[in-house]
C-alpha cells in the first residue's frame, strides 16, 4: 500500500514538474522531432545528467541497486524505429499522454486509448516475436562501462562534458 | 480561457534538473525507477479481462506483466494528476481538441486528428514493448 502512495507522489511532482517545463504538449514534441525546438531535448538531458550522477553516486555507497534492461538489438533497433514513426504521429509519449490530458489538450485521451490497443496488440504478437525479434543480437544486462572495462565516472563525465557542449549550441542556435 | 496569454513555463534546464533529484530520491527511497509503458500493458490487460478472464489469465505476456495496480500505475495517474494541479493553478490549461501546429498544417479537423493520435498510439506501443522500453 506504502508503494502506491509513493508512486502517486512521484507521479504528481514528476507530471508538475513536465508542465511547468512546457514539455508535454504536442506543438514541443514535434518542434523536437523537426529539430526547431529543442526543449524538451534540454529537460531530458538534464534529467538524465543529475539522475546519473547521484544514483550511481548512492550506488558506490552501497545503497541502491542499478535496474537495467537487458540488451536485445532486434527488439531495441526495430522496436525503436516503430516507436518513433507512432510517436510522430502522436506527438506524445507513453508518460506525457497523461500530463496533456492533464493540461487540456484532449486528442491526448485518444493516445491513451490508441496506446491500449497497441500493448493488446503487442500481447498478442508476443509469443511470435519471442522466437523472432527477440532472439536478435542478445547481450544481456551490458552497460556501456562494463562494455569498454573502464570505470564509469570516466564514462558519466565525457557523457556531461558532451552534454553541456550540445546545450551551448542549442542557446547558440536559439533551438 | 483560450484567449488569456499564458505565462512563461520553468526553464527547462532547472524543471529538468528537478526531475533528476526526483528520481534520485525515489530510486534512494523505494528502489523505484520511473517508467510508464508497463503500465498500457497492465491497463490492456484489466479491459480484456473484462470480456475475456479466462483467456487474459492464459496469455504468456499478461501473465509476465500481469493486470493489477502497482507503483508504475500509479506513477502514471500521478503524472495526470501533477500536470492538472500545475496547469490550473498557473493559468496554463487549455481546452484544446487539435494542437496549434496541427491545425496550421492539417487544419481544425477534430476526427482526422483524432484518428491520427489513436493510429499513432496503437504503432508507438507496439514499438516501445518490442524495445522493452
Amino acid at each position: 500500500m506504502n508503494e502506491l502512495i509513493y508512486g502517486l507522489i512521484t507521479g504528481i511532482i514528476f507530471g508538475f514538474l513536465l508542465q511547468k517545463g512546457r514539455v508535454i504538449r504536442y506543438d514541443k514534441q514535434l518542434g523536437a522531432l523537426r529539430l526547431l525546438d529543442m526543449t524538451i531535448v534540454k529537460f531530458m538531458l538534464s534529467t538524465v545528467i543529475v539522475a546519473m550522477v547521484g544514483v550511481y553516486l548512492l550506488k558506490d555507497l552501497g545503497l541502491v541497486k542499478l535496474s537495467i534492461k537487458p540488451t536485445i538489438l532486434g527488439g531495441n533497433i526495430i522496436g525503436g524505429l516503430i516507436f518513433g514513426f507512432g510517436w510522430a504521429l502522436l506527438g506524445y509519449c507513453p508518460g506525457t499522454s497523461l500530463g496533456a490530458v492533464g493540461e487540456g489538450r484532449w486528442d491526448g485521451l485518444w493516445g491513451i486509448l490508441g496506446m491500449l490497443a497497441g500493448a493488446a496488440v503487442f500481447a498478442e504478437f508476443y509469443p511470435v516475436l519471442k522466437t523472432s525479434v527477440l532472439t536478435w543480437g542478445v547481450y544481456g544486462k551490458i552497460t556501456i562501462p562494463t562494455m569498454l572495462g573502464i570505470n564509469h565516472w570516466i564514462v558519466i563525465v565525457i557523457f556531461a562534458i558532451l552534454t553541456v557542449l550540445l546545450f551551448r549550441w542549442f542557446e547558440k542556435k536559439r533551438l | 480561457m483560450n484567449n488569456q496569454e499564458e505565462p512563461k513555463g520553468w526553464n527547462p534546464y532547472l524543471a529538468g534538473a528537478l526531475a533528476g533529484l526526483l528520481i534520485i530520491f525515489s530510486v534512494w527511497f523505494t528502489g523505484k525507477y520511473v517508467g510508464a509503458s508497463t503500465t498500457f500493458v497492465r491497463g490492456a490487460g484489466f479491459i480484456e479481462k473484462v470480456f475475456a478472464s479466462e483467456r487474459v489469465s492464459k496469455m504468456e505476456y499478461f501473465v509476465k506483466e500481469l493486470p493489477k495496480i502497482d507503483w508504475q500505475w500509479m506513477f502514471v495517474v500521478g503524472i495526470l494528476l501533477g500536470s492538472l494541479i500545475s496547469a490550473t493553478t498557473s493559468k496554463s490549461f487549455r481546452s484544446q481538441a487539435v494542437p496549434a501546429m496541427w491545425e496550421g498544417r492539417f487544419g481544425p479537423n477534430k476526427t482526422k486528428r483524432a484518428t491520427t493520435a489513436f493510429v499513432g498510439g496503437v504503432i508507438a506501443m507496439f514499438g516501445a514493448r518490442l524495445a522493452d522500453g
